[in-house]
């Protein structure tokens, strides 16, 4: 009898473990998808409510350049948070069932980039109602959606990991979530921490140079920095590489700490 | 210790289990942060307990065999299987498994009850290694045998546990592997399931696969399996043709 290579098995279950992550966020409805917008909604809100006048005052477009920095955030800090919990919370599949495991947390990050890209093209649409030309430039934003991913799927092999032998990471992951909301240029700019040590902190931090890419794509103002994105590649897939590496090497332990 | 049935130098080997043991640490909940990083900084303190889940288990089973696995709750069914299954590195000893494996836990893992039961049967296929042209060929079929032809769209959480496990095991069915390790996977079921299922097993009797199961039905065990394990407490009590070791089993669990 014929079998399925197990490549084209992979893929299979792949896509239909990420269909049904998919539908089971509620998204593949309309109004479901709506719903996930109203938390980043509200925090745009209170931000822009509370800092147009004094941060946002030299930043253009400020309202757009708010938005971008909190969808990139919460895709950010939602996917690696639901990533994190997912072989606990599939634990029955990841004990019980022969595949390869970092198929749970992949599907599941699929799912959540889905969504992403919905609501980035949601983004560029508001951008160019309210005034912002667009560039060639915009070409690029595959590119750093890319990254996005990457850097995502790197975060949540390793926390999904993590979590299984440590579960209070859960907390701390929280804080520092909470932490990197405020130590990222989302509603402030740049060079607010550029002038200081704050440099070092704003150089090593991956998300706040993927906001600064979509805003320069989006709203234009400076040119797309060539140079730093390449490093910024290099450094995503050392990290996912790590990352697979770490996941894959615990793997066999994960039935028995379950 | 185990009887040399006809003809064994022609057939090859499908699991070989050589001396495997399993410890466990006993009581053991998952660390927290502060927990690990005093283990990593001041060494074991308190150091835990372990127990052996499964002692000295030794083996052969050879391909097309059908074995059955018999035994208390708590006498290492369930470790074995993952052990062979590859889902838990054994302790001690090794393990050689020549072929791909099915390992079912029960039937509804892999199912999921906000889905509907259409979409479950896809998912359920794709993690067992069923692709979706095949689903979609046998789809009516594997309804039409589960007799829930008029419950494709329905919510799955809406099944009683018997409609699922008549669900899953209609696609089951359908499922490709050289070795299927089954645990306890057909409890939930009625009498009218019962013929149902032990009729396919019957076809399978005389088929290559080779068929590993953990089981309470020993009735099951004499239809169906040719060889029997039975473990108690993690040793291995008698490895035999199921007959024999069927009847140390009874006379040794009346003592």
């Amino acid at each position: 009898m014929f079998r399925p290579s197990a490549r084209k098995r992979y893929v299979n279950l792949l896509r239909e473990l990420a269909i049904a992550q998919f539908k089971l966020k509620d998204q593949s409805a309309f109004l479901g998808f709506l719903w996930s917008f109203l938390h980043p909604l509200v925090m745009i809100g209170i931000l822009f409510a509370l800092f147009k006048v004094k941060a946002g005052q030299s930043i253009e477009h400020y309202a757009i350049y708010l938005l971008i920095g909190v969808v990139q955030y919460t895709h950010f800090s939602n996917s690696t948070s639901r990533s994190m919990t997912v072989l606990y919370s599939m634990r029955q599949l990841t004990s019980d069932a022969i595949f390869p495991k970092e198929v749970l947390v992949l599907s599941g990050v699929i799912a959540d980039f889905v969504e992403f890209v919905f609501s980035m093209i949601i983004c560029i649409i508001i951008a160019v109602l309210s005034g912002v030309v667009l560039s060639s430039a915009i070409l690029l934003l595959p590119l750093v959606w890319a990254l996005q991913f990457v850097l995502v799927l790197s975060v949540s092999l390793l926390l999904s990991c993590l979590y299984v032998f440590v579960r209070d990471v859960a907390h701390i992951y929280q804080a520092f979530l909470r932490l990197l909301l405020f130590i990222t240029p989302i509603f402030y700019d740049m060079s607010f921490l550029e002038a200081g040590p704050g440099r070092y902190i704003l150089w090593l931090n991956p998300l706040a140079h993927l906001i600064y890419f979509s805003r320069t794509v989006i709203i234009g103002g400076s040119r797309f920095p060539v140079g730093s994105s390449m490093l910024l590649l290099f450094a995503t897939c050392a990290l996912f590489f790590c990352s697979l590496k770490i996941f894959k090497n615990y793997e066999p332990t994960f039935t028995e700490n379950l | 210790m185990s009887l040399p049935s006809p003809k064994i130098c022609d057939v090859p080997s499908a699991i070989r289990a050589q001396n495997v043991g399993k410890l466990f640490p006993r009581g053991k909940s998952y660390d927290t942060a502060f927990r690990t990083l005093t283990k990593r900084l001041f060494g074991g303190l308190g150091r835990t307990e372990s127990f052996s889940a499964l002692k000295d288990i030794s083996f052969e089973i050879f391909k097309g065999e059908k074995i059955a696995i018999v035994g208390n709750n708590g006498a290492g069914k369930t470790t074995l299987l993952r052990v062979i299954a590859g889902l838990c590195r054994p302790t001690t000893g090794e393990i050689q498994v020549d072929g791909d494996m099915i390992l079912l836990r029960g039937l509804d893992v892999g199912m999921v009850d906000e889905l509907s039961a259409a979409e479950n049967l896809f998912l359920y296929g794709s993690i067992y290694g069923l692709d979706k042209e095949k689903i979609k060929a046998k789809f009516h079929d594997i309804f039409k045998w589960a007799e829930l032809e008029a419950f494709a769209g329905a919510k799955l959480g809406t099944f009683s546990s018997g409609m699922k496990a008549r669900l899953a095991f209609s696609a089951v069915r359908y499922f490709e592997a050289e070795i299927f390790l089954l645990d306890e996977a057909f409890s939930a079921t009625d009498r009218n399931f019962k013929t149902k299922y032990e009729e396919v097993f019957r076809k399978q009797r005389n088929s290559d696969q080779t068929f590993l199961i953990a089981t309470h039905d020993l009735d099951f065990a004499r239809m169906f399996c040719t060889k029997t394990l039975w473990l108690d407490e993690g040793e291995q009590m008698a490895f035999d043709s199921t007959e024999k070791v069927l009847k140390l089993y009874t006379e040794g669990k009346a003592t």
